[in-house]
């Protein structure tokens, strides 16, 4: 269990950082950022071969954030891993700010694509996974998609695309929180069973509870799901995450919090940063 | 004038794929398009560099842009509208925002596939790639340029979009070495400039031809980099002969003619005139006779000058 302790205080930490950048904004797209963050955590924290002195180490594996609007938790992680000094997170909404709303690889390192526009980042990956394999390397392509973001049917030829050069090196996590913008994922446009049309497409699929750490983390140790195939994680996850109040609510997609709700959100994480360093400090002992 | 003509998209593909002989980073993208682009053989020869997606050209893009990234120099060449219009969003955030080496070739462009109809015709993509920043936009002229042009585009770093066409084309002058950014004076002349990129600058030539006819003196300069134009150029042109006519198989608007007007507007004001297809969904027919009824061809384009410089007289 230390490892998983230790990684979900890390992953508090990070939604500390979130919560910052926050601070600094006093809005951003919240809810998605804190449903995936326990990947994101996981991925750069325990699954994934990088180096923040050399991002662009030539083997590396790499991260693509889809669901570019989840940025919060890319760059809550990134600076958690060290990939550049953490008082850069006190910049989010600001100008010139090497963290604008939508991750930009030319401002910030450690960001491989500028996502965004949804229905980019899986040819992009697509494309990495293909090139990185036919080259020898052994990386791998990791890469967040939100659910809503399944609409949109440029993923849809990827998909096809990655099935088709059997790509087992490309791991997808869709982010299943369930709900998007104007209400629930399946009432707008219902793409579930997500795994199952992955499946058709010629995936390997797996389903997951998305904040659960021992779950990600042995998802993880289990690449490929199987050989041969690209790999399709459904994340069922938990919007916004962290803080209770505001957890599976459409509000925190883009939350705008007045200061005594952002302040209590600060002080529960802390409290669970509490919470999960006295677990890991017990361990240790 | 050797006015034995080539097949430009098999110019195009042996120039490509005589390049990717010796550089491995080349890599071929087909969206069912590879072997009507000229690449049959090297799928052939090479196929562990020849992709084939299938009709897909979103995904074509997206996936040239993850190539890209890994050192890659991914060239895709499919029927022009579906390589801009359709995926544009992919050229434009996946290729120009992060300024990835793709190579993207428009064929049978312009109203090259003109029996086709107008979801095949493609007279908007110069207006639309050049919005793109860092996109350089190529339009060879000639067999030769195509193929010096190519290898222009190869050795650029960045996004590079070039469109060619579809029926044979002679070749206009001796091969030279292509440079990104230079247009050429292929006549001289000091009542007119006709500009003119692409597939028109052979009617563009024989315009000029009718014109000495009419005892006016035009000069011809060939544009084959649609951006970043040559301004210099332009400039000179407008200095020496007071009246510019642009001359292109696209919109008469937002094309060629609309950046010669944009660098004269700032720099030397001159009148214009912006020869080119209407904003309409273009009819279908017999390429020759499509350019004889835009008045592309060389009487069309004489009679258009003819046209416009009478009212200055």
């Amino acid at each position: 269990m230390t490892e998983i302790n230790r990684l979900n205080l890390t992953a508090a930490k990070c939604r500390r950082n979130v919560l910052r950048m926050l601070e600094a904004s006093g809005h951003g797209h919240m809810g998605g950022a804190l449903s995936c963050i326990d990947i994101v955590t996981a991925l750069y924290f325990y699954a994934m071969n990088i180096c923040p002195e050399d991002p662009k180490k030539e083997d590396r594996d790499r991260f693509l954030l889809s669901a570019g609007h989840k940025c919060l938790a890319q760059y809550a992680v990134l600076a958690e891993r060290g990939f550049f000094d953490k008082s850069i997170l006190d910049t989010f909404g600001g100008l010139h700010t090497k963290i604008p709303g939508h991750p930009d690889m030319h401002k910030l390192p450690g960001v491989e694509a500028n996502t965004g526009a949804l229905g980019h980042g899986l040819a992009i990956a697509c494309g990495m996974a293909l090139s990185l394999r036919s080259d020898g390397k052994p990386s791998k392509v990791y890469v967040i998609m939100g659910d809503g973001e399944l609409a949109e049917g440029s993923n849809w030829e990827a998909a096809a695309a990655a099935a088709h050069y059997g790509l087992d090196n490309l791991v997808v996590f869709v982010d299943f929180n369930g709900l998007q913008i104007s209400g629930k994922v399946t009432e707008i446009m219902n793409y579930t069973p997500i795994a199952d049309h992955f499946k058709a497409f010629g995936w390997a699929t797996r389903d997951i509870d998305g904040n659960n750490m021992q779950e990600i983390v042995d998802t993880l140790d289990s690449l490929p799901l199987e050989k041969g195939k690209p790999n399709l994680i459904v994340a069922h996850t938990v919007k916004g995450k962290g803080i209770s109040f505001e957890e599976n609510k459409v509000s925190s997609h883009y939350w705008s919090p007045g200061e005594e709700e952002l302040q209590r959100a600060i002080q529960e994480v802390e409290e669970s940063i509490r919470q999960l360093e006295k677990i890991c400090g017990e361990e240790t002992i | 004038m050797n006015l034995i003509k080539k097949d430009p998209r098999k110019e195009f593909g042996s120039a490509v794929s005589e390049l990717a002989e010796k550089d491995e980073r080349i890599v071929i993208l087909s969206a069912d398009s590879g072997n009507s682009s000229g690449f049959k053989d090297f799928s052939i020869k090479h196929p562990d560099r020849y992709f084939e997606f299938g009709i897909m050209e979103q995904g074509v893009v997206g996936i040239a842009s993850g190539m890209a990234t890994t050192g890659k120099i991914p060239v895709f060449c499919a029927i022009a509208p579906f390589v801009t219009c359709r995926s544009y969003e992919m050229f434009r955030n996946d290729l120009g925002y992060m300024n990835q080496n793709v190579k993207i070739v428009g064929r049978n462009s312009g109203i090259t596939y003109s029996e086709l109809g107008a979801t095949h015709h493609s007279l908007e993509d110069f207006a639309i790639m050049r919005m793109i920043p860092g996109t350089v936009v190529l339009a060879p002229q000639d067999p030769g340029e195509i193929r010096s042009a190519v290898k222009a585009m190869l050795e650029h770093q960045g996004p590079v979009y070039m469109r060619i066409g579809n029926s044979p084309i002679p070749q206009l002058w001796e091969e030279q070495k292509f440079e990104i950014g230079k247009g050429r004076i292929l006549r001289e002349g000091k009542d007119l400039t006709i500009i003119s990129t692409g597939t028109t600058t052979l009617q563009a030539l024989e315009a000029a031809e009718l014109l000495d006819k009419q005892n006016v003196s035009a000069m011809v300069i060939g544009m084959p980099t649609v951006c970043p134009v040559d301004e210099e150029l332009i400039i000179k042109a407008a200095q020496i002969t007071g009246k510019l006519m642009t001359v292109e198989e696209h919109y008469q608007y937002g094309g060629l003619g609309t950046m010669v007007a944009e660098v004269c507007c700032r720099e030397y004001p001159v009148p214009i005139k912006m020869h080119g297809i209407p904003k309409t969904y273009a009819t279908s027919g017999p390429y020759d006779e499509l350019l004889r009824y835009y008045r592309l061809d060389a009487d069309g384009i004489a009679d258009t000058a003819l046209e416009f410089i009478k009212k200055f007289i």
